[in-house]
């Protein structure tokens, strides 16, 4: 039978993890490159974020808090399983089906490109765009000054312009606006 | 700002949020078009980014004991730190050791509710991160090392240890170092808590946990061996961390 307080805590939970959920996904999804890794990774970091709770104290850090314990937990998960990095020349049919189920080629192509990139560039280029993070917010979530936030920022757009512009991309960058 | 300084910055951050970049926009053309070159090609990546994401599969939660954190099947509540003190040998250990003899000269301390989370949470750390307790001569890497340690740690002895172990892990809703040194008989574990000021100095023990929480500044450095053979030279070690460490943040 739950107590009052296991009920609220519950509530508090399930109403985090409901509006964090898909952002949580797609950070685990772009760590791993793997849909499959990216599910196990999350249900992971549910059962933890669970655990640890009561050790969240505002709910507004609750984003930064789960975001580091998905990173946490794919750190474990590919330590745990000694699994290799992905070769993206050799891609399975689940890592594929990631970064080509848009149905627009072009869009594709950008998908294909950021999936190219090294973990390095690639998840401070996630947390900025997808998360809405700033350059600082990154510092201190990868634990790296802000200085080498901006390099691998720089570094990464400069990387996909190229990449992009190497593979014929059919989308025209100064036509855009 | 120049001009490369500008494309440097702004493929950094199209949102151009940075000092003087609308300035050295507004009169360059070039660097204008760069700019808008920059933020279509965001549009893209953001897009790109937004993978589908599947139905939200709730895991099932297991009953939390609130509290205190569960340990070998003894509950860790705040009245634990009875318990262990009611262990000689760990005592005799600590006295052993200047900086835990301070202990000692001052008494339990009244602890603050706070202290015993704080307790509660490294000890359920340890067992998370039990591997990372492993007997070896490799060291980890230097980069690796600066990342964990070097956004929180200003100064830090260098001779403390052959370091094989670093990882940024969240303890009490804050990331914060994990280090791992090869003592002389076995891996002691170092928790370097910059933001978690404590009064006195604490005993951590538990399963093949054998330790102390020390206050270091306005933080707290934990000192963890597995066995409480450890116990003199986990009082060495962190003697000379509170020596040594200074906090950035």
């Amino acid at each position: 039978m739950h107590t009052s307080a296991d009920f609220e805590r519950r509530q508090r939970f399930e109403r985090l993890v409901s509006a964090f959920h898909p952002a949580l996904y797609r950070y685990a999804a772009w760590l791993s490159r793997d849909p499959g890794i990216a599910e196990v990774v999350v249900q992971e970091s549910l059962l933890r974020a669970w655990r640890s709770l009561d050790a969240l104290r505002e709910d507004e850090a609750a984003k930064q808090w789960l975001l580091t314990i998905v990173r946490r937990e794919n750190a474990r998960y590919f330590e745990r399983k000694n699994v290799n990095m992905v070769d993206i020349d050799n891609l399975s049919a689940a890592e594929a089906a990631t970064i080509a189920e848009t149905g627009e080629p072009d869009l594709d192509d950008v998908r294909e490109a950021i999936y190219g990139l090294d973990i390095e560039y690639r998840e401070p280029l996630v947390l900025q765009v997808l998360m809405g993070y700033s350059t600082s917010e990154i510092a201190e979530l990868l634990g790296i000054r802000q200085g080498a936030v901006l390099t691998r920022l720089h570094r990464a757009r400069l990387k996909l312009k190229d990449i992009i512009s190497a593979d014929g991309c059919r989308i025209a960058l100064r036509d855009n606006r | 700002m120049n001009c490369a300084e500008y494309r440097e910055a702004i493929a950094a951050d199209p949102s151009e949020s940075f000092d003087g970049g609308a300035a050295h926009a507004a009169g360059c053309e070039e660097c204008r078009k760069y700019r808008q070159e920059m933020q279509a090609l965001d549009e893209h990546i953001a897009r790109a980014l937004a993978l589908e994401v599947p139905a939200l599969r709730m895991p099932e939660l297991p009953p939390i004991e609130t509290g205190g954190v569960k340990r070998g099947g003894k509950r860790a509540s705040s009245g634990f730190r009875v318990s262990r003190f009611a262990t000689p040998p760990f005592w005799a250990g600590l006295a052993a050791a200047a900086v835990v003899a301070a202990v000692l000269v001052a008494g339990i301390p009244q602890q603050e509710r706070s202290t015993d989370d704080l307790v509660g949470e490294i000890l359920a750390h340890m067992d998370h991160e039990e591997s990372s307790r492993q007997v070896t001569s490799v060291p980890v890497a230097t980069r690796t090392l600066d990342r964990v340690v070097s956004p929180q740690v200003a100064d830090m002895d260098q001779d403390i240890g052959l370091v094989t172990y670093a990882m940024s892990c969240v303890i009490n809703g804050r990331t914060v170092p994990h280090l791992v040194i090869q003592g002389n008989k076995g891996p002691v574990t170092l928790i370097l808590l910059p933001e978690e000021t404590i009064d006195a100095s604490v005993p951590l023990s538990g399963e093949n946990v054998h330790g102390v929480l020390l206050p270091v500044g306005n933080g707290s450095i934990a000192v963890i061996g597995q066995r409480e053979d450890q116990l003199d030279e986990i009082g060495d070690i962190g003697r000379k961390l509170a020596e040594s460490v200074e906090w950035n943040i």
